[in-house]
């Protein structure tokens, strides 16, 4: 299954509702990657909130994406972090230093604004 | 034979209580119920005596032995009281009963013993348990109250939230500090978090570790964390220790972080001028005239 990725002027905007698998987590990193190539975005604001399981890979891959992203010129920020899941990471030893994070997709979308912007 | 045991028990209650009593007011002097009033203590101790005979014609445990020893609990009175008296007793109704008799055979002996034992046992067993009982359940009440109280999370302005931490905290309550940080920043929709660690005694790497872990945790779901009231001892301790803070902002005092949180929401402290202006208000009028 692949997860819709939406364009917003010139940001793209991805909800993630189904716990992702290795194999659609690598579809979606294509896919991401691909889309960002195409439609020049300068930012993506990945929304987490419906994601009750983020294991090691899952969360590797998350962070290989935000890396990619970066390279291509377009900020990351992934929003909507369930405690459950934060607590995991965190357990998993999984920090994600580089990763930006928001609350929610409206708090996301003001983050990197400021960031596009500012 | 057993039966004559009971007999002479019973036919010399008297004495054996008045015995007891002698026994059980001359250790008294230099004891833990010297602090009771010496009517009480009489009192007391004649109920017991009569609770532990009415066990023995009954064979077995008695409504009043529950009522004596739950109001017993309630007073506070120590275990210590019961259980000496008992094992005094135990010696009193055996010495007795063996003065009773020029002649005694290791079978008679043993059957004292035995008949003796077997009514003070069932009374020490069931007081013991029923002060243990009740510690326990006070216990149990205590760590409810202690959890209640161990992470409250305090919402002090719109987006800006508190947590105070106040005493030791071990992995448990880590455990629940984090859990209700996390619940709390997202039901208040918190941008920023302040943890308040003035009112924690010591802070060495189990702490720094559970803290800094909670932080992150914050960090990942999209809020801010800012720990506040780092005393100098604490700095000298985290520094000494090798502990490294620098990933998330710390602040002295709960008034300084607040002042962080309200600029990182945006937002300061403005005073109003009210008092000046009415004296230039004054002022000017004055020179008006």
């Amino acid at each position: 299954m692949r997860i819709p990725i939406l364009k917003l002027q010139n940001y793209l905007l991805i909800s993630i509702q189904i716990d992702l698998d290795d194999q659609s987590a690598i579809q979606f990193q294509e896919d991401l990657l691909n889309k960002i190539h195409k439609s020049g975005a300068t930012g993506v604001v990945i929304d987490l909130t419906s994601v009750d399981i983020i294991d090691s890979f899952i969360a590797k891959v998350l962070g290989d994406v935000v890396t990619m992203s970066d390279l291509m010129g377009a900020r990351v920020v992934l929003t909507g972090i369930q405690p459950a899941v934060a607590m995991t990471l965190i357990e998993l030893g999984i920090h994600m230093q580089d990763v930006q994070t928001a609350l929610d997709l409206e708090q996301g979308l003001i983050k990197l604004r400021q960031e596009l912007e500012g | 034979m057993p039966k004559r045991v009971d007999k002479i028990i019973m036919e010399n209650s008297d004495v054996i209580i008045k015995h007891w009593l002698e026994i059980v007011s001359e250790r008294r002097k230099n004891d833990y119920t010297s602090s009771i009033s010496e009517e009480l203590f009489q009192s007391t101790n004649r109920e017991f005596v009569n609770v532990i005979f009415d066990s023995l014609e009954t064979k077995g445990l008695t409504d009043e032995l529950e009522a004596f020893s739950e109001r017993l609990v309630n007073l506070g009175w120590p275990l210590s009281y019961l259980t000496d008296g008992l094992q005094t007793f135990r010696r009193v109704t055996i010495d007795f009963v063996l003065s009773q008799h020029d002649q005694i055979d290791t079978d008679f002996f043993s059957v004292i013993l035995d008949r003796v034992d077997s009514w003070v046992d069932p009374i020490i067993n069931k007081l013991v348990n029923e002060y243990s009982g009740n510690w326990e359940h006070t216990v149990s009440l205590q760590r409810v109250a202690l959890q209640e109280l161990s992470a409250p999370l305090i919402p002090v302005m719109r987006n800006i939230t508190i947590m105070p931490l106040i005493g030791t905290i071990d992995t448990e309550r880590a455990k629940l500090i984090m859990e209700n940080l996390l619940d709390g920043v997202i039901k208040h929709n918190a941008e920023v978090v302040l943890i308040d660690i003035t009112g924690v005694p010591v802070v060495d790497t189990m702490v720094a570790h559970h803290i800094i872990q909670a932080a992150e945790a914050v960090r990942l779901i999209g809020s801010t964390c800012i720990l506040v009231g780092i005393r100098p001892e604490i700095a000298q301790t985290i520094v000494n220790l090798g502990i490294d803070l620098g990933k998330f902002p710390t602040k002295s005092s709960l008034r300084k972080g607040f002042e962080t949180a309200l600029e990182l929401t945006g937002r300061t402290i403005h005073r109003e001028k009210k008092k000046e202006k009415i004296v230039e208000n004054i002022m000017a009028s004055l020179e008006k005239e």
